[in-house]
C-alpha cells in the first residue's frame, strides 16, 4: 500500500485537485448556470496565497482561507451582472471574465509577476491534506444536495420557469452557486499554489478550462460521484496507455465528443442512476408482493 | 498616425469580420457555439501553406484551401452536431463537442508542424507599398480589403434575395415550419457550415500572410475575439457582425497604439462584459434575441 502510494503520488494528487476544481465547475452546472468562471476562481485563489504566502507573515492556513473568501466574493460579485443572462451568453460573459483575470495577471507585472508568475512559495501542502480538503467539499457538498437548497437548485436546471412559478427567487440562488463555484475554485487553486511551488498565468488559461470541463462532462453534472470518476479515468487514462499520453489534448477531445454524444449524462452520473433505478425497482415488487399477499389474506 | 492606426486597424478588422461572419452564421441559423471555428480558421493557414511549399501557386492554394476548410466545416456539423441536434436541447452538449472538435485539430496541426512557428516562403505575395493621402498602405492590406468588402456583399446578397438565402433564414427562424414548407433544414445546415469554415480558412491565410506566421494555437485569440464580436453585433447578426468587427479592429490598434499594450484584452473584454450588461442582445441585434429572461 505505502510502495503504491509512493509510486503514484503524483498522480494522486493532481486526482485530488482535478476533482475539486470539477467540484466547483459542477455546482454552477447543477444550478443551471451555465459558467465557465472555475479557471478564474482558480487563478484568483492561487494568486492571493502565493501572494499572501511569499510576501507577508500570514499564516499558510489563514492565506488558503482569506483565497476562498476573495474568490467567493468574486464569484457573488460576477453573479450579479449575469443574472440577466442565459445559456451562450453566460458561457461567453464567464469566458471573458476569465479573460479579464488572466490579462490583469500578465499586466500587473510588479505585484504578480507577470508572464514568469511567482515561484518560490512553500510546498505546505501534501495527499492527506488534499484528501481531507476534497472529503470535507463533499460533505458539504452533499448537505448541501439533500436540503432545500440542493432541491432548488435541481428544479433550476431541470425547468427554470417551473421553478420560478413555484416561488423561486431565480437570482438569489444563482448567486448562492456562483459564491459556492468561485469559494470551491479559490480554495483548491489556494491548495494548487501551495503544492506546486511556482504558479503562472497560462496555468489557468484555455487549457485549464477544457480539462475541468472535460472531468466533470465526463463523470457527470449532478451527482458526487461525477467529478470523482471524471477526473479518476482523466488520471488513469495516460498510465494504461503511454501512446494515448503523447496525444493527450487530442484523446480528451475524442471523449469529449464520445461521452456527449453517447452518454450525455456523464460516467458517474450513469453509474448513481442505475443504482437510483434497482432500488426504486426493487422497492415496486417489494410493495407488489406486500399487496398481493394482503389480498390473499383478505380473499380467503 | 491617427489615420495611419485608424487604416491599420480597419484591415486587421475586416479580417476579424471573415472569421466572425461564420461564426455568426451558424449560430444565427441553429442556435449553436462553434467553438471549432477557431481551429478551422488554423487550419486554412496550414493548408495554404503546404499547399504553397508543394509547389502550387498561390492562388489556388487559397482556393483548395477554402474548399477544404469548407469540407472540414461540413465535418464537424456531421461529428459533433448532428446526433445532438436530433436530441434537442443541444445548446450545452454542443458547445461541448465543439471543443472536443477544436482539440482533436489543434493537437493533429500540432504533430504536423512539430510544434514549429511556420512561415509563408519569401515572395508568396508581391510586398509593395503605396503613399496614399500621407497614409502607408501595403498591396496586401489593399487586397485583404477588396476580398473582404467583395465576400460580405456577395454574402449579404445570398442571404437577401437567393431562394438558397431564403430557405436559410427559414430555417434560422423556425425549423420545424420551414421542414413543413418543403425545406430540407440538413441541407441548409451543410450550407451554412461551408460557408462558414470557407470564410474562416480564408481568414487564416490572410491572417497568416498579413502576420507572416501560422503555428497551431493561432486560432486561440481569434475564436476569443469572435465571441467579443458576435456579442458586440448581436448573436446571428450579419451586419452587427461586420460593424462590431470594424470597430474592434479600430479599438484594438488604438489601445496598441496609445495605452500599454498588456491592458488590450482586459479592454476588450471589459468591454464586452460592459455590452452584456446594459444591451444583452448587442447593440445592433434582435431586441426579441434569447440573452436573458428564463430559459425555454
Amino acid at each position: 500500500m505505502i510502495q503504491f502510494y509512493l509510486a503514484y503520488q503524483p498522480i494522486i494528487d493532481f486526482f485530488l485537485l482535478a476533482v475539486g476544481f470539477g467540484y466547483s465547475q459542477q455546482i454552477a452546472f447543477r444550478a443551471g448556470v451555465f459558467s465557465i468562471a472555475t479557471a478564474g476562481f482558480a487563478a484568483i485563489g492561487s494568486y492571493c496565497v502565493a501572494i499572501l504566502a511569499t510576501r507577508t507573515e500570514v499564516p499558510i492556513f489563514m492565506t488558503v482561507i482569506l483565497a476562498t473568501l476573495l474568490a467567493a466574493a468574486v464569484g457573488g460579485l460576477l453573479a450579479l451582472p449575469l443574472a440577466r443572462l442565459r445559456g451562450a451568453f453566460q458561457a461567453i460573459a464567464t469566458l471573458a471574465f476569465v479573460q479579464i483575470i488572466l490579462s490583469l495577471l500578465l499586466y500587473g507585472e510588479g505585484f504578480t509577476g507577470g508572464a514568469l508568475g511567482i515561484v518560490g512559495i512553500p510546498r505546505e501542502v501534501n495527499t492527506w491534506i488534499l484528501l481531507l480538503v476534497v472529503a470535507v467539499t463533499m460533505y458539504v457538498l452533499w448537505n448541501i444536495g439533500r436540503s432545500g437548497m440542493g432541491r432548488v437548485f435541481n428544479a433550476l436546471r431541470q425547468e427554470e420557469s417551473v421553478a420560478s412559478s413555484l416561488g423561486v427567487n431565480i437570482g438569489k440562488y444563482h448567486i448562492i452557486a456562483f459564491i459556492l463555484s468561485g469559494a470551491i475554485g479559490g480554495l483548491f487553486g489556494g491548495l494548487q499554489s501551495l503544492y506546486t511551488f511556482q504558479i503562472e498565468p497560462h496555468n489557468y488559461g484555455f487549457a485549464f478550462i477544457v480539462n475541468i470541463l472535460t472531468v466533470v462532462i465526463l463523470g457527470g453534472r449532478t451527482t458526487l460521484l461525477g467529478p470523482i470518476m471524471g477526473a479518476l479515468i482523466m488520471a488513469l487514462l495516460p498510465e494504461i496507455a503511454r501512446p494515448l499520453a503523447e496525444n493527450r489534448q487530442a484523446v480528451n477531445g475524442v471523449i469529449l465528443i464520445l461521452v456527449i454524444t453517447f452518454l450525455p449524462n456523464g460516467v458517474g452520473d450513469e453509474i448513481v442512476f442505475w443504482f437510483r433505478r434497482r432500488k426504486q425497482a426493487r422497492q415496486q415488487r417489494k410493495r407488489a408482493s406486500e399487496k398481493e399477499a394482503r389480498d390473499a389474506v383478505t380473499s380467503s | 498616425m491617427l489615420t495611419q492606426q485608424i487604416l491599420n486597424g480597419l484591415v486587421s478588422g475586416s479580417v476579424y469580420a471573415l472569421f466572425s461572419l461564420g461564426f455568426t452564421l451558424i449560430f444565427g441559423v441553429q442556435k449553436l457555439l462553434n467553438f471549432a471555428h477557431g481551429a478551422t480558421f488554423m487550419a486554412g493557414a496550414f493548408i495554404a501553406y503546404y499547399c504553397t511549399i508543394n509547389g502550387l501557386p498561390f492562388v489556388m492554394a487559397i482556393g483548395f484551401s477554402m474548399l477544404a476548410t469548407g469540407l472540414i466545416a461540413i465535418l464537424i456539423d456531421l461529428i459533433a452536431f448532428r446526433a445532438l441536434r436530433k436530441r434537442g436541447n443541444a445548446e450545452f452538449p454542443a458547445l461541448v463537442s465543439s471543443i472536443g472538435v477544436d482539440l482533436i485539430l489543434v493537437s493533429i496541426a500540432q504533430q504536423v508542424s512539430n510544434t514549429q512557428v511556420l512561415n509563408f516562403p519569401f515572395g508568396t505575395f508581391p510586398i509593395q507599398f503605396y503613399d496614399v493621402f500621407g497614409l502607408r498602405i501595403s498591396l496586401l492590406q489593399i487586397v485583404i480589403l477588396g476580398v473582404v468588402a467583395v465576400l460580405v456583399t456577395a454574402l449579404i446578397f445570398y442571404l437577401k434575395k437567393t431562394t438558397f438565402g431564403r430557405q436559410v433564414r427559414a430555417v434560422a427562424t423556425n425549423e420545424r415550419a420551414a421542414a413543413l414548407l418543403g425545406v430540407n433544414a440538413q441541407s441548409v445546415y451543410l450550407q451554412t457550415f461551408f460557408i462558414a469554415g470557407a470564410l474562416a480558412g480564408l481568414a487564416g491565410v490572410l491572417i497568416g500572410l498579413l502576420f507572416n506566421s501560422i503555428q497551431f494555437l493561432m486560432g486561440e485569440p481569434y475564436m476569443l475575439r469572435a465571441f467579443v464580436v458576435v456579442v458586440i453585433g448581436g448573436l446571428g447578426s450579419v451586419q452587427g457582425a461586420i460593424i462590431a468587427s470594424l470597430m474592434l479592429g479600430v479599438a484594438q490598434s488604438l489601445t496598441v497604439a496609445y495605452l500599454p499594450s498588456g491592458l488590450t484584452d482586459a479592454i476588450i473584454f471589459g468591454l464586452l462584459f460592459l455590452v452584456l450588461l446594459v444591451r444583452p442582445n448587442g447593440l445592433f441585434g434582435d431586441i426579441n434575441a434569447v440573452a436573458g429572461g428564463t430559459r425555454q
